[in-house]
């Protein structure tokens, strides 16, 4: 009988503790990580220099509150261009990968892996001060700063979606030719939306540390956060507070995308497994 | 349209040189500073709950997502307040730098062991082999073979990252090459040069862990 098959598993399976909030918090402090807290804890009291920490004053972040909330959108804004030209361009780039194009696939190989495997900063110094220099025209910071983070993103971004097109499931491609789909309608509905799903973890990640990169822009005075904070810190002297209050900012923004990420992957997945 | 120069390359060889060493010993400085903080951030993660797990967690969580140059700048600024001593720059990038690369390195440590199928470890359990060597070899040579293309990963991150520590005037190679283009206005010639030396080092390192992928994952199969 069915039945009694289900009452012996529920029967071996161990009751359940209830534990309540206080026995949870007693259980997780367990003496080492104590004794390590508090070894931590004495030594950093005699090294903090109180007497610095005392002249400290938040107040100021409350006076440029408003400039760094702007610059910090000026960050977001900034990424989020770079990253939509960038899986624009990477996207076209994979799927052409996948086309018979013959020589021309090496082209957009050496871009992928050129844009990939140089520093963001020397990218950016060579297309602000380098390009001028091989096309006669020179951009603003800020396009500089755009275009970089746009090719390196696309070349990221290419890899990705390559990826993410060949995981998608031979069945499907199988069934592309089976339904005689022409080229384009294979490629945008039923390749491409699979494809895009797959690639939604690796996406969190890079938008991550695209928007740490785009710190960078701040040597070329683009006006995003770490420009307006290196300005805020020289003009007011207070590069503790203004310092600490940028890297609180970037934490949050950063932990807000993973965040993000993680709904976003949940949500798709769903989707992905009611097809 | 300028002429390409290679002659402002080879003037300025000797500089870019000393750049060079600048951003080999950030590297390898931080790498090893970060392996040291990956293991013991990672070894608190394993213990699963606690005090100590949690701080790992905040730690790993934390360093990952605050930027290389803002956490250069902060512990530049901020050192000050902890010891008293205003830190050299070489010193706030090498901190900088060796925190975020023990951040990175816990993760790929804890998915290096994680990797490992859980059998294996409960075979030599019961084949009878202590703890010791349970970890020396079975579970960490294992590990090790899997963590292999990460590492490369992270040493090329490592790479990449030592370029930002121009910005707090560590002379290294971006440093050095800015200097010696902003005196003869020759950013372009200067920059291909940096440019590709940045390659000729991070394009073998992809290559070779693309190749360890593959072969992981062949075996996977």
């Amino acid at each position: 009988m069915g039945s009694t098959f289900a009452e012996t598993e529920t029967a071996v399976a161990p009751p359940r503790k209830k534990t309540s909030a206080l026995q949870r918090l007693k259980q997780s402090f367990d003496i080492g990580s104590v004794l390590l807290i508090a070894v931590i804890a004495i030594g950093g009291y005699n090294l903090i220099q109180w007497s610095r920490v005392s002249t400290l004053d938040f107040g100021i972040i409350v006076d440029y509150g408003p400039a760094l909330a702007k610059a910090a959108g000026m960050t977001l804004s900034v990424t989020a261009v770079a990253l939509t030209f960038g899986l624009l361009i990477g996207v076209g780039l994979a799927v052409f990968l996948e086309l018979p194009i013959g020589p021309f696939r090496y082209l957009i190989i050496a871009h992928i892996e050129i844009w990939r495997n140089t520093p963001l900063i020397v990218q950016l110094f060579w297309v602000h001060f380098g390009m001028p220099a091989l096309t006669g025209i020179s951009t603003t910071a800020i396009q500089s700063g755009v275009i970089a983070l746009t090719l390196q993103s696309s070349a990221y971004l290419a890899d990705i979606a390559s990826g993410g097109i060949r995981a998608v499931p031979q069945g499907q491609w199988d069934a592309i030719k089976a339904l005689a789909l022409p080229g384009r309608t294979g490629w945008l509905q039923v390749i491409l939306p699979q494809a895009l799903k797959i690639m939604i973890p690796p996406l969190g990640n890079l938008a991550v540390s695209f928007l740490n990169g785009s710190a960078l822009l701040g040597l070329l005075s683009v006006g995003e956060l770490m420009t307006v904070a290196t300005r805020i810190s020289n003009f007011t002297s207070k590069p503790v507070e203004v310092m600490s209050t940028v890297a609180l900012l970037y934490l949050v923004i950063n932990l807000f995308i993973s965040y993000l990420t993680n709904l976003l992957e949940r949500f798709a997945g769903h989707r992905y497994d009611a097809v | 349209m300028m002429q390409f120069e290679f002659s402002a390359i080879t003037r300025s060889l000797p500089e870019l040189w000393i750049g060079v060493q600048y951003t080999l010993a950030l590297v390898f400085i931080s790498l090893a500073g970060g392996i040291v903080l990956g293991l013991l951030a990672c070894m608190g993660r394993l213990l699963g709950r606690g005090l100590l797990a949690w701080t790992c967690v905040t730690y790993i969580v934390t360093f990952r997502a605050i930027p290389e140059m803002v956490l250069m700048f902060w512990i530049y600024y901020c050192a000050p307040l902890l010891g008293g001593v205003r830190p050299s720059s070489i010193i706030a990038a090498l901190a900088a730098m060796s925190l975020t690369a023990g951040a990175l390195l816990a993760e790929v440590f804890r998915g290096g062991i994680g990797g490992v199928p859980r059998g294996q470890a409960e075979a030599a359990r019961s084949l009878g082999l202590s703890e010791f060597w349970v970890w020396r070899s079975v579970i960490l040579p294992q590990a090790f073979r899997i963590m292999i293309p990460a590492l490369l990963g992270v040493t090329a991150l490592m790479v990449k990252a030592s370029g930002i520590a121009s910005t707090v005037g560590v002379t290294e190679l971006v440093y050095q090459a800015s200097v010696t283009a902003g005196q003869s206005y020759r950013y372009l010639e200067l920059f291909t040069a940096v440019g590709l030396f940045y390659f000729g080092i991070l394009f073998p390192m992809s290559m070779v862990a693309k190749f360890y992928e593959r072969k992981l994952a062949l075996r996977a199969r």
